[in-house]
């Protein structure tokens, strides 16, 4: 059994955008308090705390979650991928971050890591997402800027790059 | 930071060896999207959390002769993608894009939509329509309840202390299903009505009906007049017009922050009159 008690660590052992991680854990912490604070991972934000918003977003196992929502120890063997960690074959910027710059697809930026964490996850699935299909996979991610236009036509480029 | 320590059985006889010498405030996590978002808001003060996301007991959908079989811990996601869930479920089919949005649909398990006995929670409503039954476990032993008696109220079941939701068990039938929601917005809003339908069908006559509406009551509400009166009748538009009146008829909804009680009640007539029609049609 994998315990702990208030104020003891968890021995967590995970994989973080492809490196092997072993830390010691407060079991009470978030995944997305994990994230930023444990690593110091600050491209996942923290916007609404309940799961409406998506700005927390990451992969886990390749599907994304909501890291706000999500217990730090419920990562334990498990791969996550983080903003950080997404990259282009080349090792460079990866295709939506490429085509959110072209279509001029960020305005404050804050919701932007998580947006493109869901799209990366649809694309994965479904690299021909349809504008329908795009806006979908897209529904639990709010942009206060209302720029939908301009991130919705990014990912439907990126999707054919 | 949720103020609970995390324990992590790795099977489910580790669990109720476990659960004793745990503190009397234990509760499980799964998916924990109504869990933590409590916690997150201050309303969740519960101080040890046990974990059964990884439970392997409670994993995976399966067929018997008779039955399909869900696990508890089966994300909402899974039931999106499985060929059974396609095949032998149409209503539980139609209500999973319906459900929150994909990453809680990741996250969250139709066990825990159970668990939380919100008269909202969409996959419930339907897995309703499609007669399930529900197999729970205390200390290794073993019951079955019809889902709908799980629910006493508003987040208030009929699970004993420490007791676990294991599985749902839905009848092999051929049948029609649709599940038809409104909300604030096209996708991702909670409920302010919906309604699930699972029909077996002569033709166009109805042999069997089942229609389980979800945010009109304090509980997943079983619409069994409408049901009865749909029996051994034509599905055709007149019928369905009559068994649209019928159901508002048998819902109570409330006035809250998402709606209004009237609005809700003529609505549930209007979701039930399209989603029929959506079967009828189907049937030509």
């Amino acid at each position: 059994m994998k315990s702990s008690k208030p104020g003891s660590a968890f021995a967590l052992k995970c994989r973080v955008n492809g490196e092997a991680v072993e830390r010691g854990l407060d079991p009470s912490k978030t995944l997305l308090e994990f994230i930023r604070g444990d690593l110091g991972l600050k491209g996942t934000k923290e916007g609404c705390g309940e799961g409406e918003c998506g700005a927390c977003l990451v992969l886990v196992d390749g599907k994304a979650v909501n890291s706000c929502l999500m217990m730090a120890v419920q990562l334990h063997g498990k791969h996550l991928t983080t903003i950080e960690g997404l990259k282009g074959r080349d090792g460079g910027l990866h295709p939506l971050q490429k085509t959110f710059m072209e279509e001029g697809a960020v305005q404050c930026g804050f919701c932007i890591p998580g947006v493109i964490i869901a799209a990366e996850a649809l694309l994965r699935e479904n690299p021909g997402a349809s504008i329908d299909e795009i806006k979908r996979g897209l529904t639990g991610n709010l942009c206060r800027c209302t720029g939908y236009e301009k991130i919705i036509s990014a990912v439907e480029k990126a999707g054919s790059l | 930071m949720p103020n609970a320590c995390v324990v992590k059985p790795r099977t489910l006889k580790e669990l109720w060896r476990l659960l004793p010498s745990l503190g009397p405030s234990r509760k499980y996590i799964a998916g924990g999207t109504d869990l933590v978002t409590s916690a997150n808001a201050g309303l969740d003060r519960g101080d040890i959390w046990v974990d059964i996301s990884d439970l392997r007991e409670l994993k995976g959908v399966r067929e018997t002769k008779n039955s399909v079989i869900i696990g508890a811990g089966v994300k909402i996601a899974e039931l999106g993608v499985s060929p059974l869930v396609g095949r032998r479920l149409p209503a539980l089919a139609a209500a999973i894009p319906h459900f929150a949005g994909p990453s809680l649909r990741n996250m969250a398990t139709i066990g825990g939509n159970a668990a939380n006995a919100s008269p909202c929670a969409d996959a419930v409503c339907a897995l309703c329509a499609e007669k399930a039954e529900v197999w729970l476990e205390l200390k290794g032993k073993r019951r079955k309840l019809p889902l709908p008696s799980l629910f006493r109220g508003p987040k208030k079941t009929a699970l004993k202390k420490d007791e676990l939701i294991i599985a749902f068990e839905t009848p092999k039938r051929a049948h029609s299903g649709a599940y038809l929601k409104l909300g604030p917005r096209a996708y991702f809003g909670i409920s302010k009505a919906a309604v699930a339908a699972a029909l077996e069908l002569d033709g166009k006559i109805v042999k069997s009906a089942s229609i389980a509406l979800a945010s009109v009551a304090p509980v997943p509400l079983m619409a069994a007049k409408t049901a009865g009166y749909l029996v051994g009748r034509i599905l055709n538009k007149e019928n369905i017009r009559t068994a649209a009146a019928l159901v508002k008829t048998e819902v109570s909804p409330i006035t809250d922050v998402r709606s209004e009680a009237a609005y809700r009640r003529e609505m549930s007539g209007v979701l039930l009159e399209r989603a029929l029609n959506s079967i009828a049609r189907d049937l030509l």
